[in-house]
């Protein structure tokens, strides 16, 4: 019932935004009294602080280009939330997922005032001053409504500087189920099997921290904030045994399925679909609606699976972004860019990005209901968070050495015994801790 | 040997007698190249020093016009008719204070800390919710500091050049002579002082936009500017060498000394081979090509020069592309039954291999260009007097065309050398740095150059200190080298045999 | 003896001939997978043969057409018209600077020509940020005219070539216009420029083909205002992880595209160009 109305919105608003593209939205909220009825799933919206700022408020807002068109929409309705207090025009410039990180260290002056980021480089943001703190009720608004994992991720120092925007950027299991059957995907030997039984290549990328931290994960090597100086990496206790065999049993699976073992960018998967060739891989969430498009309903998703340690068959672990939205410091109006933050982090607008750009949510409603539930691909990522170390804390220097590990490690020409691997975990975590 | 005996040998004996004597420089030229550098920090000193006697004796000696101009610059010279100078000498005057109070002592003021201040955030009392507060930037002051000091210089300069014009003006009108007026004296930078006006933009615009910068640069190397103190939200400050000292410090597992030693030793090696391989595939080509018998000459270049026109980062891109694992080279390869290679990540050799002949690809067609004229001059009875002795074209090549090829591009060749050393675009683009293989090697990959590891230090772990350290290494090393064998080679010494 | 002379003269000739024409194929194919896949219809990155199975117009007609996410077209033009203007101030600086050093003869000129030699062998990453500062004191950030001095401005250190050049044109020249009453200037202008037409065009062309190449500058100086990119960073971005899946048949037609123009005038300029890199590399 909501979702006609909401739909109808849309797309008026959307031939709003067509019409006027870059122009003011406050220009199109003329009558608010009936505006408010027509978005009246916030009905009950009452912005903090709202005489702090009034008279025409500019805003820039950065978002990736994919969303494009929803974040317009949204901001749009944001402006028609607001004509009762001030106009506000907003101006949405499409931005990559590192660049806002890179910009705002170069300068925040000219920064979007509000900005969509990826997780990983909230500690460069927060240590260059780049984010405003969420405090006070905007903290509590944070805290009660996004799942747990999301909050941390906006956490540094104990302090939340972020609003979650998704609780889905990570990689899981995306396989061809004409390979591939639904249980077969439970373990990682039974998807190598599949794939080699009809010579079709599993695909990984080993060659890069964010994938190849499986084998430390997995193996109980994991990364647990920073030490005392507020930059080297600290590593959870950790036993060496259990994380050397794991690491091993990782080496001596895909050595045994060497021919099929690709280790490749993670865009082979998705051209592996189209040309056939590969059968499986690990791929990210961004990727997921190209695997759909490629195998139409033979797309399989599955959380990461299973591998077979010493006997025991053990639950893969990976690393679990999240995606923010940041407001800048050095903002001109900052009480609005707070607004609208939290406003474009709501739980409508994460339904909305769920069904139009198949966006997994942060917020805890979004993520239990029947919406998120029936899409596969949405459930497996959302799934793949509980197993799994969220993306906080991560040290710059974290990506490079564990990619050189993940790269040693699938080097079937060398040999390497349990002493070699040892040996480059210890040596791993030493690099990660250097500088 | 004396001109008549060297007049007497055959045009090979000379040329191979030329080279020696090339060769058995090198050491001399090294001596006198710091030789050199002392000397011209030595006149610059004495350069100062005259400067500031000068100026003293000349305001003692000077009438109250000139002595004026050292408070009021200009006067001197707009009391004695030369009212155009006297204005140029003023506006600078002007110019140069309202700077220093509108904008550079601002940031001078905390160029000996570089800011205090740290930019926090303060909950606003009408909100409830935080707001940012602006404190000192480092950079900033760092920048713009540098900027005051090196105006600073350039205006002492002008300074000390108005008071001797107010001088020399005093003084020519006391000797009865007329002052050139404006006009006069601008049309002499048409002439007599024309390198003036060549060279007055070009330097302008380097000294703002490439020296300043350099300057900031190398300051930078004397801070903490690292990931813990990246500015606007943290400060850093000066901490005199330590930076150089972790660069050289090695120590057990990984390092940034060790990494600095092991990428210096594959830079050097890849600049030799890089240099060498390109220069000397090039010049083969291009001896092939110019044979005389062989015909289409233009289509033969055509083909090979047709790849300088894609733009280098399209092109190494492509390469990229076609030697990845599925690439076609592997397609080709599985073709014909062969097992396909890893051209980028099996080993540090072979992805050092595969970088040094994809950078033959991009550069052998500058070398058909650059040497094929050349090669066309080279004397022919210098192959002649070879071909009696029944020297075969490989020997030909060896004794004769490289030799003397070498000897006459020599600038080019280091040229290409230090280019080499700074090769950002083949190894950034084609490989990103790997294979990742070694576990001691910090933020770097095997087949990484200092510049691109430099590249890497700034872009994903911030240590901009250590980068900027690592940055005045590299060039010291090719300063040096070019400067030597560039003041040593024929170009340059005998710079005025054409004329 | 005749005969076995010109038999082994064939000889050489055919493997010559050979050994040229397998160079040139590995020289050229790389570009005509360019051009091939850049009219590939399916797959994505890569597909597992060499030849495309269908070919279509479609990746070049979205270059021009689906321009929301890439500008081609707008950017092909900013690097153009950043091109024509970088490219007339530098060659007049390279230009001024060489003929200084080769036929003035002024205090310290030795000296200059040395800071001149190694300014230029700095690795410039560290000083873009300074750059961007600059720039930005004089309220030109993500402006084109930004880009025209980042890429001139440097321009004048590139004389060795062309004061090479210089210096082979003989002295006597100068001499007997000086007698004639010609200043300096007009000697540069009516004398020495008129006959260096071959280092003018290598100077013109190196310095057009550099704003083409660069997308480093560009993305620091322009930050978001992506109305003012430049194409090579356009299609370097193309191959971002991001956008990769999606663009990258266009990013093949738009190295094309790319490829076109600057080919073209190599190609015609081409003697020009190896008559300036030869007399003025070196003297033999």
């Amino acid at each position: 019932m909501f979702g006609k109305a909401k739909k109808i919105c849309a797309v008026l608003l959307s031939v709003a935004v067509f019409v006027m593209a870059f122009t003011a939205c406050g220009e199109s909220s003329d009558s608010t009294s009936s505006n408010t009825g027509e978005v009246g799933n916030y009905g009950n919206y009452s912005p903090l602080g709202r005489e702090a700022e009034n008279g025409t408020i500019k805003l820039k807002v950065w978002g990736p280009d994919a969303a494009q068109e929803s974040l317009r929409e949204q901001c749009e309705e944001f402006c028609k939330l607001m004509s009762a207090y001030a106009t506000i025009k907003i101006d949405v410039v499409p931005q990559g997922e590192e660049d806002p990180a890179s910009q705002l260290l170069t300068d925040p002056t000219v920064g979007a005032d509000v900005f969509g980021f990826a997780c990983d480089s909230i500690d460069k943001l927060v240590n260059a001053g780049a984010l405003l703190e969420v405090t006070g009720a905007d903290k509590d608004y944070v805290v009660e409504n996004n799942v747990e994992g999301s909050v941390l991720a906006a956490t540094v120092d104990d302090k939340i500087y972020a609003y979650p925007e998704t609780g889905d950027n990570s990689y899981c299991l995306v396989y061809d189920k004409s390979v591939v059957s639904e249980n077969q995907a439970k373990t990682l030997e039974g998807v190598l099997e599949a794939c080699k039984a009809q010579n079709k290549k599993f695909v990984m990328e080993a060659n890069n921290g964010y994938y190849a931290c499986m084998f430390l994960f997995t193996g109980g090597v994991t990364i647990d904030g920073y030490e005392e100086d507020g930059t080297t990496q600290k590593f959870a206790p950790y036993n060496m045994d259990t994380a050397t065999s794991t690491v091993m049993a990782f080496r001596e699976l895909f050595s045994k399925y060497k021919d099929i073992f690709v280790n490749g960018e993670v865009t082979k998967v998705v051209d592996g679909f189209k040309s056939g060739t590969v059968g499986a891989g690990i791929d990210g969430s961004w990727n997921f609606s190209y695997a759909k498009e490629a195998l139409g309903t033979n797309a399989g998703f599955a959380v990461l699976p299973t591998i077979n340690v010493n006997g025991t068959p053990t639950q893969i672990v990976n690393m679990f972004g999240y995606k923010l939205i940041g407001v800048n410091s050095s903002s001109k109006y900052p009480n609005t860019s707070i607004e609208l933050a939290k406003f474009l982090t709501n739980e409508e607008c994460q339904k909305d990005r769920a069904v139009d750009l198949n966006w997994g949510p942060s917020n805890k409603n979004v993520a239990e209901s029947t919406l998120i539930k029936s899409d596969a691909a949405l459930s497996s990522i959302l799934e793949q968070s509980k197993n799994s170390v969220p993306q906080v804390a991560v040290s710059q220097n974290f990506w490079q050495p564990v990619a050189t590990l993940g790269n040693i490690v699938v080097d079937f020409d060398n040999e390497f015994t349990d002493k070699d691997c040892q040996e480059l975990i210890k040596k791993t975590i030493a690099n990660v801790r250097e500088g | 040997m004396t001109f008549i005996e060297y007049q007497a040998l055959t045009p090979s004996q000379k040329a191979s007698y030329k080279i020696k004597e090339f060769f058995s420089l090198l050491p001399g030229r090294f001596k006198s190249f710091f030789a050199a550098i002392g000397k011209f920090f030595k006149n610059l000193g004495l350069k100062f020093v005259g400067g500031c006697k000068g100026y003293g004796s000349r305001f003692t000696k000077g009438d109250f016009a000139t002595k004026l101009s050292y408070i009021v610059m200009g006067f001197g010279n707009f009391t004695r008719g030369q009212v155009g100078k006297g204005i140029a000498f003023l506006a600078a005057e002007i110019l140069y204070i309202s700077y220093l109070a509108g904008f550079g002592l601002k940031w001078f003021d905390k160029f000996d800390t570089l800011g205090t201040e740290l930019t926090h955030q303060v909950i606003d009392e009408v909100t409830g919710r935080p707001k940012s507060v602006m404190g000192d930037n480092s950079m900033l002051i760092l920048l713009y500091g540098t900027l005051t000091i090196l105006l600073t210089l350039v205006f002492i300069a002008v300074y000390i050049a108005n008071t001797k014009a107010a001088y020399e003006a005093e003084q020519s009108v006391k000797a009865g002579k007329k002052n050139l007026t404006l006009k006069e004296e601008l049309q002499e930078f048409l002439d007599g002082k024309y390198h003036v006006t060549m060279l007055s933009l070009p330097v302008l615009l380097i000294s703002v936009f490439t020296i300043l910068p350099l300057v900031f640069m190398i300051l930078i190397a004397f801070t903490n500017y690292d990931k813990q103190h990246t500015p606007p939200g943290q400060l850093f400050t000066w901490v005199g060498l330590d930076t150089f000292r972790d660069v050289f410090k090695v120590t057990e597992g990984a390092s940034k000394g060790y990494t600095f030693w092991e990428l210096t030793k594959w830079t050097v090696v890849w600049a030799i081979f890089a240099t060498f391989s390109n220069y000397i595939i090039g010049m083969i080509i291009a001896l092939m090509i110019n044979k005389k018998s062989i015909k289409f000459k233009s289509l033969w270049r055509t083909l090979f020069v047709i790849t300088i026109a894609v733009p280098q980062f399209v092109s190494l891109l492509l390469m990229n592309q076609i030697l990845q694992d599925d690439g076609v080279v592997n397609v080709i390869r599985g073709y014909m039954g062969l097992a396909p290679i890893s051209f980028f990540n099996s080993t540090a050799l072979v992805a050092r291999v595969t970088v040094i002949i994809i950078n033959m690809w991009v550069g052998v067609p500058y070398t058909i260009l650059q040497t094929t004229g050349i090669l066309m001059n080279i004397p022919e009875d210098l192959y002649e007097s070879a071909r009696i002795d029944g020297a075969t074209p490989v020997v030909q090549f060896f004794q004769i065309t490289l030799p003397y090829m070498i000897f006459v591009t020599t600038p080019y060749l280091i040229q290409s050398f230090v280019g080499n050393i700074n090769n950002f675009n083949v190894i950034y683009l084609l490989t990103g740095g790997g294979p990742n293989k070694n576990p001691n090697l910090y933020q770097a990959g095997e087949t990484d150059l200092l510049v691109t590891w430099l590249f890497k230090l700034t872009m994903n772990s911030n240590d901009y200190n250590t980068a900027a350290a690592v940055g005045i290494l590299v060039f010291i090393v090719c300063a040096t080298l070019s400067l030597i064998t560039f003041n040593m080679s024929k170009s340059s010494r005998n710079e005025e045999e054409f004329s | 003896m005749i005969k076995s002379y010109r038999l082994s003269r064939m000889i050489s000739d055919i493997v010559i001939y050979v050994i040229l024409g397998g160079l040139g194929l590995i020289w050229v194919s790389p570009l005509v997978w360019l051009l091939f896949h850049s009219f590939r219809k399916e797959g994505g990155v890569s597909v597992p043969y060499v030849f495309p199975k269908e070919y279509t117009l479609d990746n070049y007609k979205a270059l021009f057409t689906n321009t929301d996410v890439f500008d081609y077209p707008r950017w092909f033009l900013n690097t153009f018209v950043v091109a024509v203007f970088a490219c007339i101030i530098s060659t007049l600086s390279v230009l001024m600077v060489s003929y200084a050093f080769s036929r003035l003869r002024f205090k310290s000129r030795k000296m200059f020509i040395n800071i001149g030699m190694v300014l230029g062998m700095f690795p410039g990453f560290m000083t873009m940020i300074a750059l961007y500062y600059l720039l930005k004191a004089m309220n030109l950030t993500q402006t084109l005219p930004a880009l025209v001095i980042c890429y001139s401005a440097g321009a004048g250190l590139g004389f060795a070539i062309s004061k090479g050049f210089f210096d082979t044109i003989p002295r006597a020249l100068d001499e007997a216009a000086t007698i004639d009453g010609a200043t300096r200037n007009q000697i540069f202008w009516k004398i020495i420029l008129p006959i260096s037409k071959p280092i003018l065009v290598y100077t013109v062309l190196t310095s057009f083909i550099g704003p083409w190449c660069d997308f480093i500058l560009v993305k620091i100086i322009m930050g978001d205002n992506r109305d003012n990119y430049t194409v090579a960073l356009g299609l370097q971005r193309m191959t971002d992880k991001e956008y990769k899946q999606t663009y990258f048949k266009q990013f093949l037609a738009g190295s094309v595209i790319v490829a076109i123009p600057i080919t073209v005038l190599f190609l015609k300029m081409q003697n020009y160009y190896v008559e300036g890199v030869t007399a003025g590399g070196v003297k033999g």
